[in-house]
């Protein structure tokens, strides 16, 4: 009688230890973590292709991936999971990262965080528990919205493009002006000004200005005071160094390298935006997107004009929008 | 007379004049000549220059796509072999506690014994229960000690990074011999050496890819040369190889002495080379890539060392089947001695 039917109640997914998958093709890297993180409820493969299966079927909450797999680079990986189980938090573990994988894992893989080898047990053993939390109270969501969502959104929310070469603002003016209400800022100042004036979704900026001012400090920071903003970083000089930090610190949601396609640009400023409106529906889901600051990111900041740290302090919190509750 | 000595003076005149203008004119086209030869040899100057430059931005981004794949073969084992030392610390302070606990058990026995003597039959039942317990206990704490798996885990983690190290004193090693820094300069060089760590180099393009066929003869002749360059050249023919197999394919690097001196061949299972791209692939610059993705300056690198060797190469290749480079180096035996 109990038999045929009869199934299992299905566990509380956010009971119990933490569920982690971890892909590498080296197996000796695979004990260590395994011993590292013995008291998690863990699982491995050396198999890459495996893996989202496997991520599916454990309903894990976080992926540790390398990047460089004979079979299957791990950006693709994690791509797939993404896809196919986009509750689990991703994070690329890698020996060496070259410019092209780290841009993929932004634009791809929306990984969660970059980790070097050799890793630093305390460090990972902090960033994979905060993840696997994250992953449990926070909802994934996605960026794809209904047409009548996207007219809403374009209506009353402002794309804002931090760029000072005149060339370049006027290539995406052409892209971005019948589509969205772009507004443009050549400083750090000006921008500021926008984004104190009016709501603002997606802010697309260089990473420093032509005459050398460094606007990665700026992203960080407006990052970690309002992660439901979508920053996309259009560039020329990408560094892979800076990227990864970009990743780390700024969350960056898209990253583009100069010249500027139409096709990609729209593309990415689309999907932020559906980014924007879906965190503003769903404010639980902004932990996923959250930053904490490296010391030396804090050092820095405390060197920058000091209204302008408070002035992003401050920026009014949008997040509950017209007529909502405000935190 | 006069008029004849008038006219003499006229033609000779017109004479003087015209090799006048025709010397003023040799002159212009000479200084003309001259100056074009010197803005001609500005140019070449230039081009000379920007062809040092771009030679040197190869090497040093061959260095950097070096860099890249010995970076990564070291920071794998770098990385267990690193968490797994702290973490064996932990297991074996998690062992200790096991090991506390038996003692503490083993005390617990004890204590009856103490007590036994100045017993009367109230306590001794009393006693018996605590004997039963403590006994209970004690044999709880010796399976625990027993049954951990506490140190098995410390051993293969210990396993594990004992090959790590040796993994990474070997990949040191290797490159030690790569670059041969410490004594760069005329050598004399065993080639084998040379083309397992051309390898070792670009273990990141090969990996698990591209099978790898050793045919290396013992005892090969040594060459004399310059270690560094010659692993230059086999790293660039093997990093050729790998790319013109696109998808997996087999590399057969042989090593054989011949009349003359050492041959060195590398064959691959790719692509092929096309008659009409064939003569043009040691030209400087010729490259049949992705503009940013090959600079062709490889084989003209390869060329331009093979030859201040005193050695030459050899090609010899089929469409969609593959090719095979040969790199013949006069050797130290081979070579007439001099008394
Ligand atoms: N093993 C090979 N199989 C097929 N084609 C080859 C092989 N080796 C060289 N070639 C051809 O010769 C060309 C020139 O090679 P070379 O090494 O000089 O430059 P490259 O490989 O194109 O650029 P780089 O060395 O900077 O990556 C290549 O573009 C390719 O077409
Ligand atoms: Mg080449």
């Amino acid at each position: 009688m109990l038999g045929q039917d009869f199934e299992m109640p299905a566990a509380d997914p956010n009971r119990g230890p933490l569920r982690v998958l971890f892909i590498d093709d080296e197996a000796r890297i695979l004990r260590a973590l395994k011993a590292l993180f013995r008291d998690l409820e863990v699982y491995f493969t050396t198999e890459p292709r495996e893996a989202p299966a496997l991520a599916l079927k454990h309903n894990v909450d976080v992926v540790v991936c390398d990047q460089r797999m004979p079979e299957m680079l791990g950006v693709d990986v994690l791509r797939e999971i993404r896809e196919q189980h986009p509750r689990a938090m991703r994070i690329l573990l890698t020996g060496y990262s070259d410019l092209k994988a780290v841009l993929g894992s932004v634009n791809e893989g929306e990984v969660y965080r970059f980790v070097n080898k050799p890793w630093i047990n305390a460090d990972l053993r902090a960033l994979v528990l905060e993840a696997g939390e994250i992953a449990r109270e926070s909802p994934a969501i996605g960026d794809q919205l209904s047409p009548n969502e996207q007219n809403t959104a374009r209506s009353q929310v402002g794309v804002l493009v931090i760029e000072d070469d005149t060339t370049v603002q006027q290539r995406l003016r052409e892209i971005l002006q019948p589509h969205y209400q772009v507004r443009f800022a050549s400083t750090a100042e000006r921008a500021l000004q926008v984004l104190e004036q009016h709501e603002t979704g997606v802010v697309i900026s260089e990473t420093a200005t032509n005459h050398g001012a460094d606007l990665t400090l700026m992203l960080k920071a407006l990052k970690q005071y309002h992660p439901h903003i979508a920053t996309v970083v259009i560039t020329e000089r990408a560094n892979a160094q800076t990227v990864i930090e970009l990743i780390n610190e700024g969350q960056v949601y898209r990253m583009l390298i100069k010249p500027v396609r139409m096709g990609s640009c729209r593309l990415s400023v689309d999907s932020a935006l559906g980014r924007y409106w879906k965190l503003k529906q769903q404010p639980k889901a902004v932990r996923r997107y959250g930053v904490t600051p490296s010391e030396e990111t804090v050092r820095a900041q405390t060197k920058l004009p000091n209204s302008l740290l408070s002035r992003i302090r401050s920026l009014p919190a949008r997040l509950f929008g017209v007529g909502g509750v405000r935190i | 007379m006069t008029v004849v000595l008038v006219i003499l003076v006229l033609i000779l005149a017109g004479a003087a004049a015209a090799l006048f203008w025709r010397l003023r004119q040799a002159e212009a086209a000479k200084s003309q000549l001259a100056a074009e030869h010197q803005q001609a040899e500005v140019e070449l100057k230039q081009l000379q220059s920007s062809q040092a430059q771009v030679i040197h931005t190869t090497k040093l981004a061959s260095l950097g796509q070096m860099v890249a794949g010995v970076a990564h073969e070291l920071n794998t084992p770098l990385g267990f072999v690193k968490s797994n030392v702290e973490v064996v610390g932990d297991l074996l302070d998690d062992y200790r506690k096991l090991v506390k606990d038996y003692d503490v058990a083993v005390q617990l026995c004890q204590q009856p014994v103490d007590l036994m003597f100045s017993a009367d039959k109230e306590s001794l039942d009393k006693l018996v229960k605590h004997v039963e317990e403590s006994r209970r206990r004690l044999f709880e704490a010796r399976r625990a000690v027993e049954k951990s798996p506490l140190l098995n885990e410390a051993k293969e983690l210990l396993a594990d990074s004992r090959d790590g190290i040796t993994q990474l004193a070997s990949l040191v090693q290797n490159l030690k011999g790569f670059a041969r820094v410490d004594r760069d300069g005329m050598d004399l060089m065993d080639v084998n050496e040379g083309v397992e760590s051309a390898l070792m180099i670009a273990a990141h393009q090969l990996r698990d890819r591209i099978q790898v066929v050793r045919k290396l003869e013992q005892q090969v002749p040594r060459v004399r040369g310059m270690p560094s360059q010659l692993n230059q050249v086999f790293l660039n023919l093997i990093t050729n190889a790998a790319q013109a197999m696109e998808d997996e394919g087999t590399l057969t690097v042989t090593t054989r002495s011949s009349e003359s001196g050492v041959e060195i061949a590398f064959a691959d299972t790719g692509c092929g080379i096309p008659d009409d791209v064939l003569p043009k692939i040691f030209d400087p610059f010729f490259t049949t890539k992705a503009p940013g993705e090959g600079t062709g300056l490889g084989l003209s690198i390869v060329h331009k060392i093979v030859k201040s060797h005193g050695g030459s190469i050899k090609v010899r290749t089929t469409p969609n089947r593959g090719s095979e480079f040969t790199v013949m180096l006069p050797s130290e035996a081979a070579r007439p001695t001099l008394h």
